[in-house]
């Protein structure tokens, strides 16, 4: 991983950096507390990036394998979460290369702005006025898994970041190696992807 | 999409409009031909909802817990390495 260093790095305090320290110092008896820590936000974020269950588990454990490995390089110049997703998503992305799943390409126009004139609306559909609670069901989970799935991975990596884990622009541009700028196109262009599948959705239903 | 060039322009900055990450002078700007401009309207609501949805999808993660098979060989693995 190429990271570039400033003169005076600040170094960051979070939740984690004690137990890094700790297991730094060295024995590693304390690593499997950080294996207990991340395993499932890990293994959710691996899934929704490699969609299939067993990628997902060897993408979890290759990932553990890789901070094991190079946590003794980790710096405190970033919170330890996003430098853990770095690795994580380096990881995904090398094992989707391999993968069967959604070949890598552009998203086109066509796939996220409506198709003519006739298909703008001049009122707020229904479905984007409901509140959550009452729009919510595993049906409609399904399909936004779905559609998030359907995303090239590029995208797919942006928004889930951003919208389904929490990360900021700036933490998700630094994650990915990307500009913020970078950040906010992908993550406009995979939302309105998301937004059209929805937009079907709610009229085919 | 529209095509008049106001709404195409600020098509492009909603995501950015939903993240409070646009200036106050943009903000008042697109807030102002939203007023007046249903289409826009349309836009930004659907946009909302996608976002919130997705955002919904962070709460669902029990639906989707580790396997324990799984979790017993990392842990397993985990002790081997250590």
């Amino acid at each position: 991983m190429t990271v570039t260093r400033r003169a005076n790095p600040k170094k960051i305090k979070d939740k984690d950096s004690d137990l890094i320290r700790a297991i730094n110092s060295g024995p590693f008896d304390r690593f499997p507390e950080l294996v207990k820590r991340y395993e499932q936000k890990l293994y959710n974020f691996s899934f929704r990036m490699c969609r299939d269950a067993a990628d997902a588990e060897d993408a979890v454990q290759e990932t553990f394998l890789n901070v094991f490995r190079y946590l003794k390089d980790f710096r405190y110049e970033t919170k330890f979460k996003n430098w853990l997703y770095r690795v994580a998503a380096s990881t995904c992305i090398k094992k989707r290369r391999k993968s069967k799943f959604a070949p890598e390409r552009e998203l086109s126009l066509d796939e996220i702005l409506p198709k003519d004139k006739a298909e703008v609306p001049d009122h707020v559909p229904e479905w984007a006025l409901m509140p959550l609670d009452k729009l919510l069901n595993d049906e409609l989970l399904d399909q936004i898994s779905e559609a998030i799935y359907e995303l090239p991975e590029k995208y797919r990596l942006v928004i889930v970041l951003r919208d389904i884990e929490g990360f900021s622009t700036a933490e998700t541009a630094q994650i990915l190696n990307l500009s913020d700028t970078n950040v906010k196109v992908r993550l406009h262009r995979a939302r309105l992807f998301l937004r059209e599948k929805l937009k079907t959705y709610f009229t085919d239903e | 999409m529209h095509d008049h060039q106001q709404c195409r322009a600020f098509f492009e900055k909603l995501s950015e409009y939903i993240d409070h990450e646009l200036d106050q002078e943009t903000c008042k700007l697109i807030e102002k031909h939203l007023r007046h401009c249903q289409p826009c309207q349309a836009c930004l609501a659907t946009l909302q909802q996608t976002v919130a949805l997705c955002r919904e999808m962070r709460s669902t993660e029990a639906a989707s817990a580790v396997p324990e098979e799984f979790s017993k060989r990392l842990r397993a693995m985990i002790r081997q390495i250590v």
